[in-house]
This record gives C-alpha cells, sequence and structure tokens, in this order.
C-alpha cells in the first residue's frame, strides 16, 4: 500500500506526526507501540544505547513486512513505521509503529504481531552502553517464512 | 581458459564490523564461489571474523540468503549477527 510509511533515521522521532499523517478518515482505531530505551538491563544500570542499521535493507524488510501485516489483516487502513539509530538516551523512542483499522481488534492484534516480528527480521543491532563497559544485544536470526 | 575473478563489494555490521575493523571491504574471488566460501575468504584477511563463523547471517543484494547462495561479479555481500533491532 503506496500511503503507509517505513522510515529509518538518526532524528528524534516525530511520532505525533506520524500518528497525523495516516489518519485518513477511515480508522476508528489507532494503535501505537513506541519502544524506548530502558534505564537498565539485569540491574546492570545503562548510560546509553548504540543502535547500528543496514539502512537500505532495513527499509526492504519493513515494507515486506507491512505487505505481510495486510496479507494476515486485510482491514488494516494504514501502517507506519520509524526506526531510528544512532546513539540514543534514557527514554527515547527507538522504534514507533502505528497501525490504523476501522475497529480496534484488527489495530491491537497487527500492532503487537508487527513489533515482535520487526525484532526478528529488520537489520538493525543494538549495544548497550554501560558505566563500566559495553555488550552487544544477543539478537535473533531472521524467521523467513516460505522461500530457502 | 582464463577466468575472470569476480569483485564482491562486502558490507560488514555490529559485532562483526567491531571485530573486523572496517565496515567496507572489496575482495576478488573464483567465479562460482558461494557465500560461505567468500566468507572463509574473508577470515584469512580479518582473521576476527572466524570468531563468527557459526552465528553470522549474509545478505546479498539486501536479500538474505543462505551460506551456499552464489555469487557474481558486482555482488554486495553483507555479512552480520542476528539482528537486534526495535
Amino acid at each position: 500500500m503506496s500511503e503507509d510509511i517505513f522510515e529509518i533515521t538518526r532524528e528524534p522521532i516525530a511520532k505525533s506526526g506520524l500518528e497525523q499523517r495516516l489518519l485518513t478518515g477511515g480508522a476508528g482505531a489507532m494503535v501505537t507501540f513506541d519502544g524506548v530505551v530502558r534505564n537498565q538491563t539485569k540491574g546492570r544500570a545503562v548510560v546509553t544505547l548504540h543502535y547500528e542499521a543496514y539502512v537500505p535493507m532495513a527499509l526492504k524488510e519493513m515494507r515486506r513486512l507491512g505487505d505481510e501485516l495486510r496479507e494476515h489483516w486485510p482491514d488494516i487502513e494504514r501502517i507506519g513505521m520509524i526506526h531510528r539509530f544512532g546513539e540514543l538516551k534514557i527514554s527515547d523512542s527507538s522504534v514507533v509503529i502505528v497501525i490504523t483499522s476501522p475497529h480496534r481488534r484488527v489495530a491491537f492484534e497487527a500492532c503487537h504481531y508487527a513489533i515482535d516480528r520487526l525484532k526478528q527480521t529488520v537489520p538493525i543491532w543494538k549495544k548497550e552502553i554501560f558505566e563500566d563497559g559495553e555488550a552487544w544485544v544477543e539478537g535473533q536470526s531472521p524467521n523467513r517464512q516460505g522461500n530457502e | 581458459m582464463n577466468e575472470q575473478l569476480i569483485k564482491i563489494n562486502v558490507l560488514l555490521f555490529g559485532a562483526c564490523r567491531e571485530a573486523a575493523g572496517t565496515d567496507q571491504l572489496s575482495i576478488d574471488l573464483a567465479p562460482a564461489m558461494d557465500v560461505a566460501g567468500a566468507f572463509t575468504a574473508l577470515s584469512l584477511r580479518l582473521p576476527q571474523l572466524a570468531d563468527f563463523r557459526r552465528s553470522a547471517l549474509f545478505a546479498v543484494n539486501e536479500e538474505h540468503v543462505r551460506p551456499h547462495h552464489l555469487l557474481h561479479d558486482g555482488d554486495t555481500l553483507a555479512i552480520f549477527p542476528p539482528v537486534s533491532g526495535g
């Protein structure tokens, strides 16, 4: 769907701008997932998070995820996803996913699925910077359906 | 028969990039080389990459591929750890 929005940015995510761009009248429900940087991992205080992205491929995978969402939930009105990369501070948004639909059940379900799937498939990596060290977060292998 | 080498552009991300000390390089390979063979050749040049032999994922021209995928001249091969976005 060409009116869907998929972006990767170094800038702070313009969440309400994204929501406004996606409200086109046909939706009765909008569900927004906002992934924010937490201040600790397993009790270890996090100072910043460093996100790295394979930008052109990440955009391709996000668009592919959009196609997947529309296949599972044909009632989806609009999809918006913005992922940020670079150095993020505590409580910064790293990813925002917005789904709109005529009725709320589809929006809730699709948005939940979308973030779970994004974390499996999109070529982005994060590294936690602690006060006394740093560590790459262990990731997931993409779980491709059908091909290969 | 004079077989031309194929030239591959390699991109490295995340912990792979950090271990290798570079995010991009070019490599000349024998024709009909697969991704696994390319990885072996790269590990000779960048020994720290060998640590990722079992865990690394691959993409060619921005599409996920398996290690047996055959490379062609001008391909972009990306090598990276399991993803951790979101």
